[in-house]
């Protein structure tokens, strides 16, 4: 098997989990509830939508994709902050390779009523050939005055410096590429993962 | 040790090296200096193989080898160390694990046993309380929130740990304080043996006041103009590059 898509809800309180068909999730966090849902996409696209249905709802959605060949995938993640005092975070993390293409669009929503939410989301893309693409649309829908969002997202090559430092100090360019890439992801993925991870290193750097 | 013939060097369409010649001997101490923008730094970077430098003409040997034809890697695990002078952070990536991959890359070359992590442990705790340096500053990412200091610091406490043959500080000495300045000046003077040679670029004598090198080249216009003993920093120092 060389593709794979797991996901992981890692803690759930007070959510309702719906999934309409195998690319889709609906969660809805009712008051003072938590989600933290983990994905990792390689050939499958994603469709998240977090709805924070009552106060002091958060959520965090951590996902990282690893695209090679051909794939072409939709990765799309809307947070609605329904109520006030809401907190969201996205973190979204990914390698493409090949001829890959990854579309992704992250959206926050909070309407003028939801004030005092806390709204954040993260993306970070490394294209590995040059014929990878990456398109991202970060949308921020925030009609509330009273509220914190940040967003950013920067695509691009491994960084050259860092690659050159590894490479002045012994470290084979595949085994520095490698290294670079695993710190990249971090602990965005949880150890479930690792080895699904790795394995697909092994096979795309 | 190091045998430069003729160098040419250019980043983009800009020759930086013109035609520059130097050798250093083996257990040789050789400061480079020269004026800013006078290809010192580029110098560095052909040695260390990085791929913005296109080199155009000239040879480069080392203990008899073709530099030029060797990978990055496989310059640093002959022996080659570059000493940045602006390195790089490593978000993520954890001084221990770093030296301990680097470390065994060259073990690996030289066709060695890896070091187990226990050895590994041994070897660095070693080496960082020779140089001052503390287990947190081991723990963090490389170079990540630390002072330029500390990161020159850590440049060589990363060259006591590889044991290079032939180590190319480059300008080591800009920025840093007087405390800085000794314990990169104690790092050199500890590691200063017979076998290996050490190149110190630098654009003022202030290094040089804690290492005594053996031999001085002025730089300009990416050439060597002039080659002689430790008397020369004396005289760059009194009189200025113009002279040269």
């Amino acid at each position: 098997m060389t593709n794979f898509n797991p996901f992981l809800i890692a803690e759930k309180l007070n959510t309702d989990v719906k999934n309409p068909n195998s690319e889709s999730w609906v969660f809805e966090v009712q008051k003072d509830g938590f989600l933290c849902a983990d994905f990792l996409q390689t050939d499958a696209s994603l469709d998240v939508l977090v709805v924070l249905n009552g106060e002091n709802a958060k959520c965090h959605i951590n996902c990282a994709y690893l695209v090679n060949k051909n794939n072409k995938i939709n990765i799309n993640i809307k947070v609605l902050h329904k109520v006030k005092n809401t907190l969201s975070k996205q973190q979204i993390k990914g390698l493409i390779t090949d001829s890959g293409y990854v579309n992704f669009i992250g959206t926050i929503e909070i309407p003028e009523y939801a004030q005092k939410c806390n709204g954040l989301q993260n993306h970070r893309g490394i294209l590995l050939s040059p014929k990878a693409t990456v398109s991202a649309t970060p949308q921020l829908e925030i009609w509330a005055d009273d509220v914190q969002c940040a967003h950013g997202s920067a695509v691009g090559p491994l960084d050259q410096n860092q690659l050159f430092y590894l490479l002045a100090r012994g470290l084979p360019e595949q085994e520095a590429k490698r290294l670079l890439l695993r710190s990249f992801l971090g602990d965005l993925m949880p150890k479930d993962f690792d080895e699904l991870i790795s394995n697909w290193m092994d096979k795309n750097v | 040790m190091l045998e430069i013939k003729n160098l040419h060097a250019r980043v983009g369409d800009k020759e930086i090296l013109k035609g520059l010649n130097l050798t250093i001997q083996t257990g040789e101490v050789h400061a480079i200096m020269g004026p800013n923008g006078c290809g010192k730094s580029t110098l560095a970077s052909v040695i260390a193989g990085h791929p913005a430098y296109t080199v155009t003409e000239g040879e480069i040997l080392f203990k008899g080898q073709n530099l030029l034809k060797m990978k990055p890697d496989e310059r640093a695990n002959s022996g080659v160390f570059l000493a940045f002078q602006y390195p790089v952070e490593l978000p993520g990536v954890g001084m221990a694990q770093f030296l301990k991959a680097a470390l065994n890359a060259k073990r690996k070359f030289l066709g060695q046993q890896p070091m187990d992590a226990v050895q590994f442990m041994k070897y660095m705790n070693l080496r960082a309380k020779a140089l001052d340096i503390t287990s947190e500053m081991l723990k963090r990412s490389v170079n990540v929130g630390f002072s330029g200091g500390e990161k020159k610091r850590l440049e060589t406490f990363q060259m006591a740990m590889l044991e290079p043959d032939f180590c190319v500080l480059d300008e080591m000495d800009s920025g840093l304080d007087v405390d800085a300045l000794k314990l990169v000046g104690k790092a050199v003077s500890v590691m200063r043996e017979v076998h290996r040679s050490f190149m110190i670029i630098t654009h003022h004598d202030d290094l040089l006041q804690y290492v005594q090198p053996d031999r001085v080249s002025v730089m300009r216009e990416g050439r060597v103009l002039i080659t002689g003993s430790a008397e020369l920093v004396k005289e760059i120092e009194a009189k200025g590059y113009d002279k040269f």
